[in-house]
């Protein structure tokens, strides 16, 4: 593996046109997955056809760069201004933003780029290790009724994420799954709750809602306190976390490594789950639940780590059996068609120079994260001293930008901004913002693969719990939900009269 | 009405065989045309209802660039995905029809109009342009598997089942797939549970990794599975054998009476189009289809293994006799069609 990897290192490297391509990407990447609405997706559309000219490796690499970065780059946005640049950087926002509004913006930013670069740098390593057996592993023994499970375990953990009680954390949290079923079903085509409007058809995109929950709720928030005189600019706090803070984080850090790279190596899953399931789970393993949702820095930490760890998983069933597991590794098939290459078992035997470098510059923009990203937040950062009145109206310009272009729909800004009155509104009760948006996302995953996972068994619930994976998942999570609900009951007991 | 079912299912066969394999020759044999009045003066937009990495999104990705590096007018491509093509097809509607907007749709939009006639009709509401893929299905297992091995020990083995079997597909009420499995379960007096997947990946997934039993999909869409050796066709949809799979039998073969339901793919504008306009854009399209580049592209997806080219009238005459094919199948199944 060594010999291969300094093989594809030196390939990488020891040509400047390879290595031009490469610093692109990597810049490329960042920019675009930091600008809400304006993905890595949109830049990976832009370059697809110029790949054609491009060595079979170069165009590939440009990918997988593209991939590592832009899903790092709209952390920063999460943190800064509650934006996030793709659904996988929504978890960031949940406590990335209160600690900007707390003055630990760099704090936060730091824990990012580091986590960021540790998950994608670790799950690149995995990935150059044991490709093929991880990857026919994962198709034998994940199905769809796994992955339900999955959601359901992480949604087990929802309800005590940013709501003022659990109740309003779970009402929180069916809101967003009810608002997941419209448009048409994920198995049978049949249309729900579009009111006649064809394109709701689609049901609500992922983008606008996050946006309007998150950007513009927040821009109200502020408006208010600004219009009643409680507005106070958030301190900027330029201090980056110091090495013994991160390290108290190592265990969270762990564990979003394995969460992200398990999610990641499911076929059409990818960094979204990943993050909210690395969120979920720093939510479970926590002494202090409350604290999520208000500063913690652990839930930026555990989904940065979490969804770079997802990007060399994703890989691995591409490269091992041809099987993207995301839009852009998508794309990536694409790249390797212009090519007369097809992405599968044979790759590695008919192109493992070109499979070597693809690797050696994953790891090498997983590393660049680093160092790039320390050097662009310090600069970001003094965006937050820009006045509210010329940052709001930036920002709401940015959101509303991002929303249309994403499909190109009216539609779509009319959603973010019925989200944002309806975040802002829910956030003045007590109500649960991430709540909604998990929900929202994990609830369109989770109907298709509970009703896929269903026909599979024949509905025979029997059949259901005859797979261990299933089982075992399912029964955390129940396990999970009956523990808050009991606490719940309890905290009402607490503060009756009587007791 | 059994007659005129057999009618339209025989119009359909006819318009079907019109597709033998042959040996490659462009249809139009102008190699430029002048501008109508400057027409296209800027970039033209064509509207996808899928994402850009799936089927259409490389069919559309292709043509445009074969018809750009034709006439050297840029193409924007405008992924309007969701709702399978009901909001890229909605979009497409509202656009101003000046010829500069253009659509690329499937065959979804035939079954859509034929559950409901208050969708847009591709073959009057628009005008086809070109059709540039025109596919069969296959039934699909693992070269590994055991326990069968060809369409008739499969269907014994189904059988055996009791309705355990699965097959993955994309069964979304009213869709090709559906309909034809039908024809199929009908034909074969098998029971079969269809697992349906939006995506790609999950359903060749769920194939390689023993979650389903058999996969139902077109051989361009597996074409990696097939080099690979991990999949085999153990049955083609389609009224002859193509010369690539000489060795798999049609369903006619195996005692299957129904004619095969393909998927298309090709490009429209709108009917209130200047008639000039259309006229061009009808050129550049139907000539961009010969550009070596887009011939690579459809090879590639094993689409020339039956004919896949079909001009304005040829389109129109596949999409009438599709229409009511879908609508006489939607009644039988108890669909309610509008």
């Amino acid at each position: 593996m060594l010999e291969n990897f300094i093989a594809g290192s030196a390939a990488l490297f020891g040509d400047p046109f390879t290595v031009a391509i490469f610093v692109f990407g990597v810049i490329g990447g960042m920019l675009f997955g930091a600008i809400p609405g304006v993905s890595m997706l949109t830049l990976a559309a832009i370059l697809l056809p110029f790949t054609s000219d491009l060595e079979p490796a170069q165009g590939v690499m440009l990918f997988a760069v593209i991939y590592c970065t832009g899903t790092y780059g709209g952390a920063i946005t999460a943190i800064l201004f509650n934006i996030p640049g793709a659904p996988e950087n929504a978890p960031t926002a949940f406590d990335g933003y209160p600690m900007t509004k707390q003055g630990r913006a760099g704090k936060a930013v730091g824990a990012a780029v580091l986590c960021s670069a540790i998950g994608g740098i670790s799950s690149a390593l995995v990935m150059m290790a044991a490709t093929e057996p991880l990857a026919k592993w994962a198709i034998r023994n994940i199905g769809p009724p796994e992955i339900f499970a999955l959601v359901f375990f992480g949604l087990a953990v929802a309800s005590s994420v940013g709501g003022r009680t659990i109740w309003k954390g779970w009402l929180s949290v069916l809101l967003g799954l009810m608002v997941a079923t419209i448009g048409q079903d994920p198995v049978g085509g049949i249309e729900r709750y579009n009111f006649g409007f064809a394109d709701l058809a689609a049901g609500i995109a992922f983008v606008p809602a996050i946006l309007g929950f998150f950007a513009v709720s927040e821009i109200f928030v502020q408006a208010e306190k600004k219009v009643t005189g409680k507005y106070d600019a958030p301190p900027v706090g330029m201090s980056f976390p110091t090495i013994l803070e991160l390290w108290r984080y190592k265990i969270a850090v762990v564990r979003s490594i394995l969460v992200g790279f398990f999610c990641g190596i499911l076929p059409g899953i990818g960094a979204t789950l990943a993050a909210f399931m690395g969120y979920g789970e720093a939510v479970r393993w926590s002494k202090d639940k409350k604290s999520f949702g208000k500063g913690n820095m652990e839930g930026v930490i555990s989904s940065e780590t979490a969804n770079n760890a997802a990007t060399g998983a994703a890989m691995i069933p591409l490269l091992a059996l041809g099987l993207p597991g995301g839009a852009l590794t998508a794309m990536m098939v694409a790249v390797f068609q212009m090519h007369d290459l097809e992405p599968g078992p044979l790759v590695f035997y008919n192109s493992p120079d070109l499979i070597w470098i693809v690797f050696a510059a994953m790891f090498y923009a997983n590393l660049s994260i680093l160092i790039i990203g320390v050097m662009e937040t310090k600069t970001i950062m003094y965006l937050l001293k820009v006045p509210f009145q010329f940052l709001a109206p930036m920002i709401l310009l940015l959101a509303s930008i991002g929303s249309y272009i994403g499909r190109g729909l009216v539609l779509d800004v009319v959603v973010m901004f019925v989200a944002g009155i309806l975040g802002f509104l829910l956030r003045r009760s007590g109500y649960s913002i991430p709540g909604i948006v998990l929900g929202i996302i994990l609830g369109k995953i989770g109907e298709q693969n509970f009703a896929q996972g269903m026909q599979m068994v024949h509905y025979d619930l029997v059949t259901y719990f005859s797979r261990p994976i299933c089982t075992l998942l399912i029964l955390a999570g129940v396990l999970t939900l009956g523990f808050s609900i009991y606490q719940a009951f309890q905290g009402i007991k607490q503060k009756s009269p009587a007791s | 009405m059994k007659h005129s079912f057999k009618a339209a299912f025989l119009a359909a066969g006819l318009v079907a065989m019109a597709g033998a394999a042959n040996a490659f020759e462009c249809q139009v044999k102008e190699a430029s045309m002048s501008k109508p009045g400057g027409f296209p003066d800027r970039a033209l937009t064509m509207i996808v209802p899928y994402g850009p990495a799936g089927g259409s999104g490389q069919v559309a990705a292709a043509m445009a660039e074969a018809v750009t590096s034709l006439t050297g007018v840029s193409i924007n491509r405008d992924h309007k995905s969701g709702g399978s093509g009901t909001v890229g097809m909605t979009a497409y509607m509202a656009a101003p029809a000046d010829g500069y907007s253009v659509l690329e749709h499937i065959d979804d939009a035939s079954s859509a109009h034929a559950l409901d006639s208050s969708r847009p009709n591709p073959a009057s509401d628009l005008i086809p342009l070109v059709t540039s893929q025109v596919t069969f299905s296959q039934i699909y297992i693992r070269t590994n598997e055991t326990r069968f091995t060809d369409w008739k020990s499969f269907v014994e083995w189904v059988k055996a089942q009791n309705g355990n079997a699965t097959i993955a597909n994309v069964s979304k009420e009213g869709s090709m797939e559906r309909v034809t499995m039908k024809f199929i379960t009908d034909s074969t007096g098998m029971s079969i549970q269809q697992i349906s997947f939006d995506k790609g990946a999950p359903r060749y997934g769920a194939l390689l990794g023993g979650q389903v039993d058999a996969l139902y999909e077109q051989p361009g869409d597996v074409r990696k599975f097939l080099d690979s050796g991990d999949f085999k066709p153990i049955l083609t949809i389609f009224n002859e054998r193509p010369d690539v799979f000489a060795d798999v039998p049609t369903h006619r073969e195996m005692g299957m009476d129904f004619e095969p339901l393909l998927r298309f793919r090709g490009f429209y504008v709108h009917k209130d189009a200047p008639k000039d306009r259309v006229d061009w854009l009808k050129w550049a399209f139907q000539r961009g289809y010969c550009e070596d580049s887009y011939q690579k592209f459809n090879e590639s997806k094993f689409m020339t293994v039956i004919d896949s080219y079909r001009d304005t009238e040829g389109s129109i005459a596949l999409i009438n006799a599709t229409i009511p094919q879908y609508r006489e199948v939607y009644k039988q199944m108890g669909l309610d069609v509008k």
